[in-house]
C-alpha cells in the first residue's frame, strides 16, 4: 500500500461502465453482492452510449430524414430550402446521450452499485488501485470483472489530430459538414458514417484494403450496399491500401491500388475506421496474472473467467464480435457465475449495420452452414415484391434464410432493407428456440410489414412461396 | 499447494446421497480451514460441509439443487491465481465429450469437417441442462424434430451419475415399449464387462467363505482424531483412516502368508508373495475399479494416504494406467461409508482373500462388567476355502482385530 492512499474492500469490483460493465454491476448487485463500478471517464455508458451505438444512430436518423425529404417529390412532397444545421443536430444528439448516461447512473444508484471515477490498475490478483484527481484508492476485492472495452485502431501514417484526421468519436460531433470526406476502412462504422455525411452533403470517398464490402457476409449483401453507396454518390476504392497523408488545404490521402497504381484523394477531413483494439494495456493485467492473446484480447472461457479464478472479463476486451448486446449477455453470464449459478455463454449473436438500407444477420451464412456439413437449402424474398417496402419507398434489399435441407432446421438469416434491424431479434429467437422452417412459415406475420419477408423467404425455402414465383 | 478437489464426503449415518442446497462460498473466495462451504441436504438433515483446507475457491463443481453422491467433486480449492487444467478448453472438452458419447455406429461415418453443432434445445432447456450437469450432446431429444425437451434433460439427469465437471455421457439407451411396460436398453460398458467376467470367474472357481469379526476401534479413533490435524498440518496430506487399516492388514498378512498368495493351478503350486501390494476397491460412477498400492509394507501411513487419495481420484476420472491396476497380492474393500452391517465381498482373483471394512457404529458393549458406549466395527475376510481352512480365516481375522483393538500393538506391529 502506498502511503497516503485509502484502502477499502468490496465483494466485487467491475472495471469500466460501458454496456458490459454497468449491466454486470447492476446484475451482481441484484444478486446480493456489494459492488464497486470503476469508470475512468466522467460519464457512465461507455462508447455505446457516449460515442458509439446510440449517438451514431441519432445522426443516422436525422440524416435519413433529410435525405428522404429531399427525395420525396414523387410522393408529392416538395421542400424548398431544407437547411442542415449540424451544430443543432449534434446538440440534439448530445441531449439524448445525457438522458441515457444519467439514466444509467440512476439505475446504478437505485440498485446499490457504488460508482468510483478514476483509472484502475491491478496491484495484485485481489486488489486494484484507482487513481483520479481526488487521489488514489486501493480496493481489495473477492472477484473482479474487467469490462474496459475497445478503442479505434490508429495507423502511424495517419496520426489523429481531432481536426484533419479524426476517429468515430469526433465524427459524431463535427460542427460543419466537410466538403470532402475521405474514410479509411469500409467496416460497419465507416459505412454508417460515410452514408450519414453523404446524405448531409459531403463528397465521400471510402478507401478499403479488402476487395469487397462486408466480405464476411453473403455476397448479395456487399452488392446491395455497393449499389446504394453509389446512389448516394459515395466513391468506393476497394483493394486500396492507404499509405500516407499530406496535411494541407485540402489535405491529400495517398493510397495504392491492386495494380500498384497510386490514388491521390483530396480531403478536408480524413475519418479513420479501420477497426478497434482492446483496452487491455495499462491495467496491470500482468501483475494480476490475467492472460491475453497476441492481439491483446483477454482470454476467457465460456463462463467469462480469465486465467485467474475470480477475475472475469466481458465485452469488447475479450474479442469476438465487438457489439454492445454481446457484452450485455456476457455481463449477465459473469454476474451469475459470480453468484454461484451455473451460467455459460452459449448464445447466437445477431449483428446490424445501420447503413441505408440496413443490414442485419444472425446465425450461419450459407457458406458456413455448408462448411459445417449441412446439406443446405436457402430461400430469399426481395423487397421489390413487398407492398410494405413499396409504401416506404424502400424496395432495395431482401431477406435470405439458410436451413438444413434434411431436417429443415433454420440455421441463419441475413436481411438487407429498411428497418430490418427491428426483426432480426425475431430471427434470433427462432434460432435460440431451434425453430424449423415450418415453425416460421406457420407463424402469422402482420401485414403489411417488413418482417413478412422473413416468413416469405422461409416459405420460399420450403417451395411454398405465394407472393413470388417459386424456383 | 496443489489445487485440491473436495469431494462430497461421507457424512456418516450411512448416507451416500444428497442435494446441494446452497453454496456459502463463490469462486474466487478465500476460505479458512473448517469454514462452511456448502449446505447439503441428505435424507436425514441439512448439513454444512467444512473446508478441509484453507485456500481459494477455484471452481464449484455442483450447482445449487444438484443431486450428489459420496465421492462427487464439489469444489476445487487451491491458491489464488492457480490455473486449472480444465480451463481454456471448453471447445475441446465439448468435442471430446461428443466423441465419447457417440455410439460406435455413428463414429464410423462422420461428415467431413463437421463442427460441433449446437444441441437442438431452447435457451431454457440449455440452462436446465447446465444446472443439472447434463451434457446435451449426449441427450436424444424426444420433442418435435428431435428437440431436446426439459423432460429429456431431467430424465438424463436421473439416469446419469450426477452433476460432474467432466461431462459423463449418460448411458442413454433406446426406450421401447414391451407388453410389461417401457424398457430402456443400455449397452454394457467395457468396464462393466470386465467386472462381470472377473466376478463370474471368482464365484465359479473359488470356494468362497466369509469370516466376520468385530473390532472395538474406540481407542484407535481417539488417537486418529488427535493426530489427524497435526499430521495434515505438517504434511499437507489429507489423512484418512484407511492407511491404519492397510497397515493392520499388511502386518496380519506377514503373519499369515497364505492370505497374501495365489495358486498356479496348472503346476499345482502355491505362490507366496514376498511383497505386499494391496488393492483398494474404489466405487466409481461407472463401476468398481481396484487400483493397487504397491509395497504397502514399505510406505508410511502418510504416503499411503496420499497414494490412496490420488489413485482413487484418478480411478474416478478413469485416468489410471493399466500397471496401476495389476499385481495385487491382497485386496481391501471399504464398505463402511455405505452403511449396512457387513457384507461378503468376492475375492479379487487370482488372489486368495479380500478384507472388508464395514461401518463404524456406536454400540453398547460390556467393558469391565459395565455397559459402555463403544465405537464398534465389523471386519470380514472372504477367502478361498480350497486353499485356506476356516480356522486359518478365524485366526487371521482375530489377529487383525487385535491390532485394531489396541493401537499400540499396531504401532509396535505385533
Amino acid at each position: 500500500m502506498v502511503v497516503g492512499s485509502v484502502s477499502r474492500g468490496c465483494q466485487v469490483v467491475v472495471i469500466g461502465a460501458g454496456p458490459g460493465g454497468y449491466v454486470a454491476a447492476i446484475r451482481i448487485a441484484q444478486l446480493g453482492k456489494d459492488v464497486i463500478l470503476v469508470e475512468k471517464g466522467p460519464r457512465l455508458g461507455g462508447v455505446c452510449l457516449n460515442v458509439g451505438c446510440v449517438p451514431s444512430k441519432a445522426l443516422i436518423h436525422a440524416a435519413d430524414l433529410a435525405h428522404e425529404v429531399r427525395g420525396a417529390e414523387r410522393m408529392g412532397l416538395t421542400v424548398e430550402g431544407l437547411d442542415v444545421d449540424l451544430p443543432k443536430m449534434v446538440e440534439w444528439k448530445d441531449g439524448i446521450v445525457d438522458r441515457l448516461t444519467s439514466g444509467v447512473a440512476f439505475l446504478c444508484e437505485k440498485n446499490g452499485v457504488e460508482v468510483v471515477h478514476g483509472v484502475a490498475e491491478f496491484v495484485s490478483d485481489r486488489s486494484l488501485a484507482v487513481s483520479s484527481d481526488d487521489g488514489r484508492v486501493e480496493i481489495e476485492f473477492e472477484q473482479a470483472v474487467i469490462a474496459t472495452g475497445s478503442r479505434p485502431m490508429e495507423l502511424a501514417a495517419f496520426p489523429h489530430d481531432g481536426a484533419k484526421i479524426i476517429g468515430s468519436t469526433e465524427a459524431l460531433s463535427l460542427q460543419a459538414v466537410p466538403e470532402r470526406l475521405v474514410i479509411i476502412g469500409a467496416g460497419y462504422i465507416g459505412l454508417e458514417l460515410g452514408s450519414v455525411y453523404a446524405k448531409l452533403g459531403a463528397q465521400v470517398s471510402i478507401v478499403e484494403f479488402l476487395p469487397r464490402v462486408a466480405p464476411e457476409l453473403d455476397p448479395e449483401v456487399g452488392k446491395a450496399l455497393t449499389r446504394q453507396l453509389k446512389k448516394l454518390g459515395v466513391t468506393l476504392h476497394l483493394g486500396h491500401r492507404a499509405e500516407s497523408f499530406e496535411a494541407g488545404e485540402p489535405s491529400l490521402v495517398v493510397a495504392r491500388g491492386p495494380k500498384d497504381e497510386e490514388l491521390r484523394l483530396e480531403a478536408d477531413v480524413v475519418l479513420m475506421t479501420i477497426g478497434r483494439v482492446p483496452n487491455s494495456e495499462g491495467l496491470g493485467l500482468e501483475v494480476a496474472g490475467v492472460a491475453t492473446d497476441d492481439r491483446g484480447f483477454i482470454k476467457v472461457d465460456d463462463r467469462m473467467q480469465t486465467s485467474v479464478p475470480g477475475i472475469y472479463a466481458i465485452g469488447d476486451v475479450v474479442g469476438g464480435v465487438l457489439l454492445a448486446h454481446k457484452a450485455y449477455r456476457e455481463a449477465k453470464v459473469a454476474a451469475e457465475v459470480i453468484a454461484g449459478e451455473p451460467a455459460a455463454f452459449d448464445s447466437v449473436v445477431p449483428a446490424v449495420i445501420y447503413t441505408d438500407p440496413e443490414v442485419a444477420w444472425v446465425g450461419l451464412s450459407e457458406e458456413e452452414a455448408s462448411e459445417q456439413g449441412h446439406n443446405v437449402v436457402t430461400g430469399a424474398f426481395p423487397y421489390k415484391a413487398s407492398g410494405r417496402a413499396m409504401s416506404l419507398d424502400a424496395t432495395d434489399g431482401f431477406v435470405k434464410v439458410v436451413a438444413d435441407a434434411d431436417t429443415k432446421q433454420l440455421l441463419g438469416v441475413v436481411a438487407v432493407g429498411r428497418g430490418v434491424s427491428e426483426f432480426i431479434g425475431e430471427a434470433t429467437l427462432a434460432l435460440e428456440m431451434g425453430a424449423f422452417l415450418e415453425d416460421v412459415a406457420l407463424t402469422i406475420h402482420p401485414h403489411p410489414t417488413m418482417s413478412e419477408a422473413f416468413q416469405e423467404a422461409v416459405e420460399a425455402a420450403l417451395g411454398q412461396a405465394v407472393h413470388m414465383v417459386n424456383k | 499447494m496443489m489445487a485440491f478437489v473436495f469431494n462430497f464426503p461421507d457424512v456418516g449415518e450411512g448416507i451416500h446421497e444428497g442435494r446441494v442446497v446452497e453454496w456459502l462460498v463463490a469462486e474466487g473466495d478465500a476460505v479458512a480451514e473448517d469454514q462452511a462451504l456448502v449446505k447439503v441436504e441428505t435424507d436425514k438433515a441439512v448439513v454444512e460441509l467444512p473446508s478441509p483446507h484453507a485456500g481459494t475457491v477455484l471452481r464449484l463443481h455442483a450447482a445449487a439443487d444438484a443431486d450428489i453422491v459420496v465421492g462427487d467433486p464439489l469444489v476445487t480449492i487451491g491458491e489464488a491465481g492457480e490455473r486449472l487444467p480444465e480451463d481454456f478448453a471448453p471447445t475441446a472438452e465439448a468435442a471430446s465429450a461428443t466423441a465419447a458419447a457417440a455410439p460406435p455406429a455413428e463414429v464410423e461415418a462422420p461428415a467431413p469437417a463437421v463442427a460441433v453443432r449446437r444441441p437442438l434445445a431452447t435457451p431454457r432447456t440449455r440452462a436446465l441442462a447446465r444446472k443439472l450437469g447434463v451434457d446435451l450432446h449426449a441427450v436424444q431429444g424426444s420433442g418435435s424434430g428431435g428437440r431436446i425437451t426439459d423432460e429429456d434433460v431431467e430424465r438424463a439427469a436421473d439416469s446419469d451419475a450426477p452433476a460432474a465437471p467432466a461431462p459423463q455421457a449418460a448411458p442413454m439407451g433406446k426406450v421401447a415399449a414391451t407388453v410389461d411396460g417401457e424398457v430402456e436398453r443400455v449397452p454394457v460398458t467395457h468396464l462393466r464387462k470386465t467386472i462381470a467376467r472377473a466376478m463370474g470367474t471368482a464365484k465359479r472357481t473359488a470356494a468362497h467363505v466369509t469370516h466376520v469379526d468385530e473390532a472395538d476401534v474406540t481407542d484407535l479413533l481417539a488417537h486418529y482424531r488427535r493426530a489427524k490435524p497435526v499430521i495434515e498440518e505438517r504434511t499437507g496430506v489429507r489423512f484418512t483412516l484407511l492407511p491404519l487399516f492397510i497397515k493392520a492388514l499388511v502386518t496380519t498378512l506377514q503373519k499369515h502368508p497364505i492370505f497374501n498368495a495365489s495358486v498356479d493351478e496348472e503346476r499345482g503350486e502355491i505362490l507366496y508373495k514376498k511383497y505386499y501390494n494391496i488393492g483398494v476397491a474404489v466405487d466409481t460412477p461407472e463401476g468398481l475399479i481396484v487400483p493397487v498400492i504397491r509395497d504397502a509394507d514399505r510406505k508410511d501411513m502418510v504416503e499411503l494416504a496420499a497414494e490412496v487419495a490420488d489413485k482413487a481420484e484418478r480411478a474416478r476420472s478413469r485416468q489410471l494406467g493399466l500397471d496401476e491396476l495389476k499385481g495385487g497380492s491382497c485386496t481391501i474393500t471399504n464398505l463402511g461409508p455405505l452403511g449396512g452391517i457387513f457384507a461378503t465381498p468376492i475375492i479379487n482373483v487370482p488372489e486368495l482373500a479380500i478384507v472388508g471394512l464395514h461401518a463404524i457404529k456406536e454400540r453398547p458393549e460390556v467393558v469391565d462388567g459395565e455397559i459402555a458406549i463403544r465405537k464398534m466395527m465389523y471386519l470380514s475376510v472372504s477367502f478361498d476355502h480350497r486353499y485356506i481352512d476356516g480356522a486359518e480365516g478365524a485366526r487371521f481375522m482375530s489377529d487383525m482385530v487385535g491390532l485394531l483393538n489396541e493401537p499400540m500393538l499396531l504401532i509396535a506391529r505385533l
